[in-house]
């Protein structure tokens, strides 16, 4: 049996395509560690990554969250998990990144509101730690391909107790 | 009540030679569950302990629920203003009066059987009342109060009734720390929304030494140095500055500021945009308080250690850290910023940035800090190697920042609590605490 797709519909299938394949790549080279890559070739210079505090969920901006990352900063990150500085990342961590229910909540034209699940799981220094939550992204169109210029976790803890810690990037 | 004052474990674990310059820590401290056990009735049932900030209840029937020293309370505004500490738990039969972790209320209702208690505590309402005898009543089965009592904003609840100390007494020398960051706003100071809720698989205890240890900066915290002094900061050994022992468990490290500071310390990892301003707040310290006092205020770092679980880093921003044993291999942290009430939307993005940079389960520190006590903590396993040792600075006069005078004065006051004297008197300050008392 064949399924006849309109032409609106085509298109829109090839987008959710062409997003998801960009969101696993990111989550692949994350996942490898080819941070520098994924900082260079998937980010806009004016991104913003942010993942807000466990206890505000209204989305408010003038609360204090986990990480607000301006590009400088998270290229010092990034730097500072690649050049081993990061005590509790060397050894660094295995990651795995699953990530789900992709989907394209606007397209504006220039940019894609993108909104995914996330399970990143992580194991280091005899532990095994999941952060589960919700990306909200924005996507610059760039040609064929996008760029990341806003990158929001919203984690769905209550609380990192049992975490601790979040030194890796989401 | 013999067998409650029998010491809980064998030997000694605090070993304290002054004489020698010596002093050890056995490290059952941190993994003997009896020893945990024995630390909730015989510290954090009798001590002042800290439950949150006023301005984190800022309106009539405001009120937050956490859990203070391993109990369920709830901190709140009644609509006569007054802020209470009640047991977060109905007088019925016991469920959670509250389990909303913050809100604004004219009542608490109890979701079992529908008691109702105003934000004062009061009984006001029971369903089916005609179920109750004439010997009860209503005013007999008001939500628990505790004792508590606020210092600068600063909120304190005592689960002993018969704690001889009120707050400021059991406070010492930590009220002229309290007193410099309540000092930093007219308009007063406000918790900044948004908690870091997080932990770590280590003794509560080694987090409150690790705050208070400044020796382990250049080492562990190398990235974060890398990083600030790339911005034009000063690294604390050559800063020079002080550790203090405030008493009653309490102490300080005092020093010059890395960096800046955005309440009045201007330098240019700010920005010029901000310095007007900044400079402008600076001058009006000095109108308020002359320049002596207002140098201190504005332009000193400092962090506090308030017996028993009590941290404020009063640095690049203020930070609010609230440590909660978990058993002994546990703990629960809650970080929060303080700020000036009254702020400059710049600058108050600023200070944020800044906290996030050093703190928080995602900063370039915290997540080193908590990664090495849990390191600390696994090594323990080793029970080879019986001690820790603490002695740094006890061969001078006024230990550096980069000793461990602090978390001595930590641990005398956690001994004599253990050990059955109720080291509720001042005058029982050991003499290495004498330090507390001088000027700075
Ligand atoms: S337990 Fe609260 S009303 Fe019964
Ligand atoms: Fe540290």
């Amino acid at each position: 049996m064949t399924i006849e797709l309109s032409v609106d519909e085509a298109a829109q299938v090839r987008l959710w395509h062409r997003v998801s394949q960009f969101l696993f790549r990111e989550a692949r080279l994350l996942d490898e560690w080819r941070l520098r890559e994924w900082y260079d070739e998937m980010l806009t210079d004016d991104v913003r990554y942010a993942v807000p505090a466990t206890d505000v969920r209204d989305g408010t901006t003038d609360a204090l969250g986990l990480v607000d990352d301006d590009a400088a900063r998270l290229r010092q990150r990034i730097e500072q998990l690649l050049n081993d500085e990061v005590w509790c990342e060397n050894p660094r961590s295995r990651t795995n990144r699953m990530i789900g229910n992709v989907e394209i909540l606007a397209d504006r034209g220039t940019h894609l509101d993108v909104a995914a699940n996330v399970v990143v799981h992580r194991f280091g220094h005899g532990r095994s730690d999941a952060y589960v939550g919700k990306y909200r992204f924005e996507l610059v169109v760039a040609g064929e391909s996008f760029r990341v210029r806003r990158r929001v976790v919203v984690l769905d803890h209550e609380t990192l107790y049992e975490h601790g810690k979040l030194s890796i990037i989401l | 009540m013999t067998i409650e004052l029998q010491r809980p474990v064998g030997d000694p674990i605090v070993l304290d030679d002054p004489g020698r310059h010596s002093f050890r820590v056995d490290r059952r401290a941190y993994t003997d569950e009896d020893v945990a056990a024995r630390e909730l009735t015989r510290i954090f049932d009798r001590c002042w302990l800290y439950v949150g900030h006023e301005s984190e209840v800022p309106g009539p029937g405001s009120y937050v629920a956490r859990d203070v020293g391993g109990r369920p309370v709830v901190m709140a505004r009644g609509s006569d203003g007054v802020i209470r500490v009640f047991a977060n738990s109905c007088t019925h039969r016991g469920a959670l009066i509250c389990s909303q972790p913050a809100g604004q209320v004219r009542s608490f209702r109890c979701p079992y059987h529908d008691w109702t208690f105003s934000n004062q505590g009061d009984l006001v309402g029971v369903p089916i009342p005609d179920g109750y005898g004439p010997g009860f009543r209503k005013a007999d089965f008001g939500l628990a109060r505790h004792r508590s009592d606020t210092y600068r904003g600063f909120v304190f609840v005592t689960f002993d009734p018969q704690q001889p100390l009120t707050l400021t007494e059991y406070l010492a020398g930590a009220t002229e720390y309290l007193d410099l960051v309540d000092d930093q706003s007219e308009a007063g100071m406000e918790v900044i929304r948004g908690a870091q809720l997080h932990g770590a698989q280590a003794n509560w205890k080694l987090m409150m030494e690790n705050s208070v240890d400044i020796y382990h900066f250049r080492a562990l915290h190398k990235r974060y140095v890398t990083y600030m002094e790339s911005l034009g900061s000063v690294p604390p050994r050559r800063r020079g500055g002080f550790g203090r022992a405030l008493g009653l468990g309490h102490g300080a490290n005092e020093l010059p500021p890395a960096a800046a500071r955005p309440l009045a310390y201007w330098t240019p990892m700010f920005g010029a945009e901000v310095r007007p301003r900044i400079e402008a707040t600076a001058a009006r310290f000095v109108d308020r308080f002359g320049p002596e006092r207002a140098q201190r205020i504005t332009g000193t770092n400092r962090a506090l250690l308030v017996f028993p679980n009590l941290m404020i880093i009063d640095a690049i921003a203020i930070t609010i850290r609230k440590i909660d044993p978990v058993g002994a291999g546990r703990m629960a942290i809650t970080s929060v910023a303080l700020a000036p009430r009254d702020e400059d939307p710049d600058i108050r993005e600023l200070r944020k940035s800044h906290y996030l940079t050093f703190l928080g389960p995602a900063g370039f520190a915290t997540p080193d800090d908590i990664e090495i006590i849990e390191s600390c903590q696994r090594g323990y396993l080793n029970r080879t190697v019986r001690y820790s040792d603490l002695s740094r600075g006890m061969n001078k006069e006024v230990p550096e920042t980069t000793d461990e005078l602090p978390a001595r004065e930590f641990w005398r006051q956690w001994d004599r609590l253990m050990h059955g004297d109720d080291g509720h008197h001042v005058e029982a300050a050991h003499p290495g605490g004498a330090h507390g008392t001088g000027p700075r």
